[in-house]
């Protein structure tokens, strides 16, 4: 049995995660379920997940307009990223390409949180309350402002909506419907197929997650219905995609999806 | 005109009982509430450019940006329906033109309950019980709630029946009315009766400004925006506790309905005039006993009802050009004061200002709260109270305000202990529902949901929606209470202290009292 101090310490550096898991390589791609964890700072909590014995870094708490909206507590969150060379942010390895979605089914299990750790900061500083010389989230910015006018569409125009896993339109809609409705009204737009997709992940692990079938039809009709419901006055073709899906573990996130053709 | 300080106003004083302190002296102190200042419907007083009342904390301004109006035949102050009610009955000038309990109380024992605001349509538990009974109106009597009959299934704005996402049950019918059966879910009306506090009929053109974040798609949810019926424009939804109506107008034509009995609709010139008359008027609390005048010259720009007159409406104040409600630190650094009353006044201003900073800097977690912990922020999220309460000058949330924070929803809304040995026993209807097994259920509720009223979801039929409500502003809270939809707040202290248990945010009593304070003077 050899040496027990030696395997009660391998013990416990394996239950801590700090032995066993080899540090990923960078440039690998990610997949993976897994709870998410908040880390207080001095300034706003980071979002963490563990996978595989490693830590990664997701995304920290901002505003309605970042690009990466933390997941939550209480529900598992699905991660896709790329490892990075990056240096640890708040403790974890920073994913390139971050893209996460929460699972919609609760998790009581999902209820770590840290408190904040002088070793642990992060450089950002949050837009303070109050005026302040910061950019408000729903402003456009400088440089879309200043930006010179599109040319007048031609031909079909096609958009793609990208939804939470197994939801359906969300808070991240009302931007690109409001987009639809404005290259209608601009391309004199005669018809529209609205495309459903069930959408499907391989995760690293090798396992494939699907996602529940009959969404692709629900998203699809839920798109025509609000388009028309709000004034598009065109004749709308609603399919969707419904089948088994498959998935080769790059940039998954894009299968859970609605496709909009404005036809002239 | 201010009417309680000028002379022209003096008549107003007198046929309002206002004392004689308060009419010679603009910022005295009004020694008790007068006897009477219950404004009947048909009493064609004139309502002038400005006046104050006697509240909780001081005195209440209204200022009417029109100028003084007569209100013999004013749509707004005449019983136009069938049970000798008007809009005023329940959105008394005196109250912030809300209603407040004691206002209630006073009323039933002034006319032994005969007055018209205790009509059964809706003044009772359920129309059918005796009217001469208090425990028939216990509702209204005990938390100022008057009853909201709901069409089950829901409709949408065609009055199309809709499929809802979940089923619903009576868990708890201590109203007997949800299972009535004419008045019931199943009964012959297929009605939901749930019990709300009126909303305060002032200060509209901020709660009505569809500036921002107004599209068609409703932020928070993707679902379609309610429009507007006159112009085909959306709307922001932020008038009533559950949205269900889109304009000043369509509220109006369907409280004449379902509060007043009319038989007919509303004309389109007593929709206007109803219109317009509640966008002129702005109510905000105007002088604090403790604090002094709140309106004086070179105070805090967020405080007084001209402030409010003079503001910008549909504005982010929880931005990086705005506060909520500004107070440009005016009352940070006073100093100790000279005498007693001077010390008592600039005491109370500099508890006031750290309040604001309070309700402003004060992080705490915001968790499990629908829409607000599902729209991008995370759940949790570090924040403030501004982070919700974000419009400039009113403290509602900007477009499409609905959240849930739990005061209708358990595991939060408060109800009395279940025990063999309890003295007070639920009083407001529980519902179950259980969402669809084939959708996402509730992200922090699950699939079944215990609820004193389902909110929004009434309307929309969304399983996320159960118990969300839309926020509510601050203003004239001292001449208003109790709080929240469900009147479960007595007082503002016992607001906070909702809110600190909610959060966990294990308040000093120290920031309770400043923010009370803050509240109190809104």
């Amino acid at each position: 049995m050899g040496n027990p101090r030696f395997w009660l310490s391998l013990l416990a550096l394996t239950a801590a995660g700090e032995l066993l898991a080899a540090p990923p390589a960078t440039g690998n791609r990610l997949s993976f379920v897994s709870c998410p964890i908040v880390r207080d700072t001095r300034s706003v909590p980071c979002w963490l997940s563990e996978y595989e014995g490693n830590t990664y870094y997701l995304t920290i708490q901002s505003d309605v307009s970042a690009e990466v909206q933390p997941p939550m507590l209480g529900h598992k969150v699905l991660v896709e990223g790329v490892v990075s060379a990056a240096p640890a942010v708040c403790g974890g390895i920073v994913l390139e390409k971050v893209r996460l979605s929460v699972m919609p089914e609760q998790d009581a299990s999902c209820n770590t949180m840290l408190p904040a750790d002088e070793h642990y900061t992060i450089d950002f500083n949050p837009r303070p309350p109050g005026p302040s010389g910061g950019r408000l989230a729903f402003d456009p910015s400088p440089a879309s402002a200043t930006a010179p006018a599109p040319a007048p569409p031609k031909g079909p125009q096609t958009f793609q909506l990208y939804f939470d896993f197994d939801k359906s339109v969300s808070f991240r809609h009302p931007a690109p419907l409001v987009s639809i409705l404005e290259m209608a009204e601009k391309l004199h737009a005669t018809r529209m197929t609205v495309t459903g997709v069930r959408g499907a992940h391989k995760l690293s692990n090798g396992n494939l997650l699907q996602e529940s079938a009959g969404v692709g039809q629900r998203r699809a009709e839920e798109v025509a219905g609000l388009l028309l419901g709000a004034g598009l006055k065109i004749p709308a073709t609603t399919t969707w995609i419904d089948g088994t899906p498959d998935a080769d573990g790059v940039d998954d996130w894009q299968s859970r999806r609605v496709t909009v053709e404005l036809l002239p | 005109m201010r009417v309680n300080i000028s002379n022209k106003g003096k008549y107003w004083c007198s046929s309002l009982l206002l004392l004689a302190s308060l009419c010679s002296d603009g910022h005295a102190q009004p020694a008790s509430a007068p006897a009477d200042l219950w404004w009947a419907p048909g009493s064609g007083q004139m309502l002038p450019a400005s006046v104050d009342y006697p509240d909780e904390s001081g005195r209440l301004g209204l200022i009417n940006t029109s100028g003084a109006i007569g209100t013999s035949g004013h749509p707004f102050f005449e019983a136009l329906g069938t049970n000798g009610r008007a809009c005023v009955t329940c959105h008394q000038p005196a109250n912030a033109m809300s209603l407040a309990l004691t206002t209630i109380q006073q009323r039933w024992q002034a006319t032994a309950g005969s007055d018209p605001l205790f009509a059964p349509i809706d003044g009772q538990n359920c129309p059918d019980q005796p009217r001469a009974e208090a425990a028939s109106h216990s509702l209204l009597l005990q938390r100022g709630l008057f009853r909201v009959a709901l069409p089950w299934p829901p409709r949408d704005s065609k009055g199309n029946v809709t499929t809802p996402e979940f089923t619903i049950e009576v868990a708890r019918d201590p109203t007997r009315c949800n299972r009535h059966p004419v008045y019931g879910i199943d009964g012959t009306r297929h009605e939901i009766s749930v019990y709300r506090r009126p909303r305060p009929a002032a200060n509209l053109r901020y709660v009505s400004a569809s500036k921002f974040g107004v599209t068609p798609f409703i932020g928070k949810t993707g679902m379609l925006a309610a429009v507007d019926p006159e112009t085909g424009k959306p709307v922001n939804m932020n008038m009533m506790a559950d949205a269900r109506e889109a304009t000043l107008k369509t509220q109006a034509q369907s409280a004449a309905h379902s509060h007043m009995e009319v038989s007919k609709p509303l004309t389109a010139d007593q929709l206007s005039r109803i219109q317009q008359f509640e966008l002129q008027l702005y109510a905000a609390q105007r002088w604090s006993t403790l604090g002094g005048a709140l309106d004086e010259a070179g105070g805090p720009s967020g405080l007084g009802p001209q402030n409010m007159a003079n503001g910008r409406d549909g504005v982010l104040g929880n931005n990086t050009s705005n506060y909520v409600f500004p107070m440009e630190d005016k009352w940070s650094q006073l100093p100790a004061g000279n005498d007693a009353k001077e010390k008592e006044r600039n005491g109370f201003r500099a508890s006031v200002a750290r309040g604001h900073d309070v309700f402003f800097y004060r992080t705490f977690w915001i968790s499990d709260a629908m829409h607000i912990n599902t729209v991008g922020l995370g759940n949790p999220i570090k924040r403030t109270c501004a982070t919700c309460h974000g419009m400039h000058m009113t403290g509602m949330d900007t477009a499409n305000g609905w959240m849930d924070l739990g005061t209708t929803n358990r595991p939060w809304a408060l109800e009395p202990p279940e025990s063999p040995w309890a003295k007070e026993l639920p009083s407001l209807p529980l519902f179950k529902l259980t969402c669809r097994a084939d959708l996402p259920p509730h992200p922090f509720l699950g699939r079944v949901i215990y609820t004193q009223d389902p909110g929004r979801a009434l309307i929309s039929g969304k399983c996320e929606d159960v118990g969300a409500i839309v926020i509510q502003q601050f203003r004239g809270l001292a001449a208003r209470a109790p709080y929240f939809v469900n009147g479960s707040a007595a007082n503002l202290r016992e607001l906070v202290d909702f809110y600190d248990r909610r959060f966990n945010i294990r308040f000093t009593e120290q920031e309770k009292v400043d923010l009370v304070n803050f509240l109190g003077v809104l």
